[in-house]
């Protein structure tokens, strides 16, 4: 595989962290500021030359293709040709972007739904290819994107490791260190090797999240995930998160969150159908936020009003 | 290892032998997932049976048994000397093949909610099937080792040594037809429903149940051309299969080598239109 553009940085990361993960953070969950004091510290002591870029990403644009929309048949194919059915053939869910990520950022991504947030993390992810422009990712990248829905049900926890490790690029020897830790992070019991259909949907969950944080990555893409499992697991993965920030070069993270934003990130983008509104301060993108998606409630409540109006008076 | 630096151009783009190249790339590189979806394969379909995995070897005797009797009926006792070998070495290839097809069409379609989540090289996929349909092709030479050895010790021969040589024809054909399928599956899902009659009349018009002779003039009777039987690369595949297990002789060597010839130009297709299709996967999906 490609080599380690800079590896003394790597060797650099810290690697202890990782063996912490168990119980002792239960009850010792570190405040969120700490977290945000910790992560920008940890850009600057890192031996990156602090403002190196690790994401770029320049006019960036990413096309659907409506015609190509799930489980097409052949018979809507044909039918649409026969009728020469003209209407939107595509329609950009990303449009124009450019940002440059550097070294000890972390970055949120805001806007209403479908805006291509999360589009955007799947380009970064490099699970969808860009239409358009140019992107650049340097280092390990890591993205917590849907948890755990991947998952063979026939199969155990512990296969369903060895097989989400290896689909995630893990090597033999990475995964055989990281199994013992991913199992007892997760901490579902004997049920480690049962099938999974016989979880429930937290174990499930559980088993996702502690995958997908086993990794030591450069670049972190988090989209919303902190939302698993109970009260217990939830505090424990906010602890292996806030870890996950300490250590990663750059962050990006998606969330609807506005607290999380102000508290985790240091800048901001407020992305709406497609295109950067605006950019920069998170105090000042989130307030840019607020204020458009009150416009969009208010034109909402009035719509209701409208039409229950309607409604009420036959 | 995940990539360390992921870098896209729109404005570069890899030409047909880049992405070929690539493609193999990908296979090499991940050969130990390959391992991993394979056995998850086999478990999942060994789970909840009784017998588990042991079916392997059951299958393909019961199939042949189902064969013999229906034949038989239908010739009314008169066919080949040894007839359920005969048969057997007909099916065991041909289960392979229809099975690999099968789940190659599947084979990126069942990933969808994957493909969205994890960057990897999606050719894998229908590899993987291909490679799971060798695996139980490779049980299947059991119950063909019990059959030789109690019922027919005098058609043992050091022909048998062959079979890899056709089974290898046979891998680069299905290869190419699986790759195939399970990428354009993805933007029409009739494909599943189109391929298993498609491989059920395949079957039918091909030499497994007769020998190519018969089968010639038996379509030719039904005004059907022989071109079907010289264009079918299974029946050069049945034939040396049946000469090297059967009658002990060579395989058709020549009949192979244009099966192969043709199968490499169709795996170089395949590919190439595989990975023009891959980037658009995870929008359609």
């Amino acid at each position: 595989m490609t080599s380690e553009p800079r590896a003394a940085s790597v060797a650099a990361m810290p690697q202890a962290g990782t063996t912490q993960t168990g119980s002792d953070h239960e009850d010792d969950v570190p405040s969120i500021d700490e977290a945000k004091t910790a992560s920008r510290a940890a850009g600057i002591a890192t031996d990156v030359p602090f403002g190196s870029t690790v994401i770029e990403v320049r006019d960036l644009g990413v096309k659907y293709s409506l015609r190509l929309t799930r489980k097409t048949t052949f018979r809507q194919g044909f039918r649409d040709l026969l009728k020469r059915k003209e209407g939107p053939k595509s329609f950009w869910a990303l449009r124009d972007v450019s940002f440059r990520l550097v070294s000890g950022e972390s970055l949120a991504i805001i806007g209403p739904n479908g805006a291509g947030k999360s589009t955007l993390l799947q380009v970064l992810a490099g699970i969808i290819t860009p239409s358009a422009g140019a992107i650049s990712v340097r280092g390990r990248i890591s993205s917590l994107l849907t948890l755990g829905a991947g998952f063979d049900a026939e199969l155990s926890g512990r296969e369903n490791i060895l097989l989400a490790g290896a689909f995630m690029g893990m090597s033999h020897q990475e995964l055989v260190e990281r199994v013992e830790r991913i199992v007892q992070f997760a901490d579902i019991g004997e049920f480690i090797d049962a099938p999974i259909k016989t979880y429930s949907s937290g174990m499930r969950a559980r088993l996702g999240f502690a995958i997908a944080t086993s990794v030591d990555p450069d670049v972190l893409l988090l989209d919303e995930v902190l939302a698993t499992g109970d009260q217990v697991f939830r505090a424990k993965s906010k602890a292996r998160v806030n870890e996950l920030v300490k250590q990663a070069k750059g962050i990006v993270l998606v969330t609807h969150d506005m607290t999380w934003v102000q508290e985790y990130c240091n800048r901001a983008i407020l992305l709406e159908k497609g295109h950067i509104v605006i950019e920069g301060d998170p105090a000042d993108v989130v307030a840019v936020h607020q204020e458009h998606s009150a416009a969009a409630k208010a034109k909402a409540a009035e719509e209701v009003a409208r039409y229950g109006g309607a409604i009420k008076r036959p | 290892m995940t990539t360390s630096t992921l870098v896209y151009d729109t404005s570069v783009r890899p030409g047909a032998f880049g992405l070929i190249a690539e493609a193999f790339r990908e296979i090499w590189s991940r050969r130990r997932l390959i391992g991993y979806i394979v056995r998850a394969d086999m478990k999942r379909k060994g789970a909840d049976t009784l017998l588990g995995n042991l079916w392997w070897v059951i299958d393909p005797l019961l199939q042949m048994l189902v064969y013999v009797v229906l034949v038989s009926v239908i010739r009314g006792g008169a066919g080949p000397p040894d007839y359920p070998l005969f048969i057997f070495a007909a099916i065991l290839p041909w289960k392979w093949f229809s099975s690999s097809v099968g789940d190659g069409v599947t084979s990126v379609t069942s990933q969808e909610a994957l493909i969205k989540q994890v960057q990897f090289p999606k050719i894998i996929l229908p590899f993987a099937a291909v490679i799971a349909g060798i695996v139980s092709f490779a049980f299947g030479l059991i119950p063909l080792a019990g059959i030789l050895i109690l019922a027919y010790p005098e058609r043992i021969s050091a022909t048998l040594l062959l079979i890899p040589i056709v089974a290898a024809v046979q891998f680069v054909f299905t290869m190419a037809l699986a790759v195939f399928v399970s990428s354009v599956n993805v933007f029409f899902r009739d494909v599943g429903n189109v391929a298993r009659h498609v491989l059920r009349l395949w079957f039918y018009l091909s030499p497994a149940l007769y020998s190519a002779d018969e089968l010639n003039a038996l379509l030719n009777r039904h005004g059907l051309v022989g071109l079907v039987l010289n264009l079918n690369p299974f029946t050069a595949l049945f034939e040396s299969y049946r000469n090297v297990i059967y009658y002990g002789t060579m395989p058709e060597w020549l009949g192979l080598a244009r099966v192969l010839g043709l199968s490499v130009i169709l795996v170089l297709l395949t590919v190439y239109l595989f990975k023009r299709l891959e980037p658009s996967f995870a929008k359609v999906l």
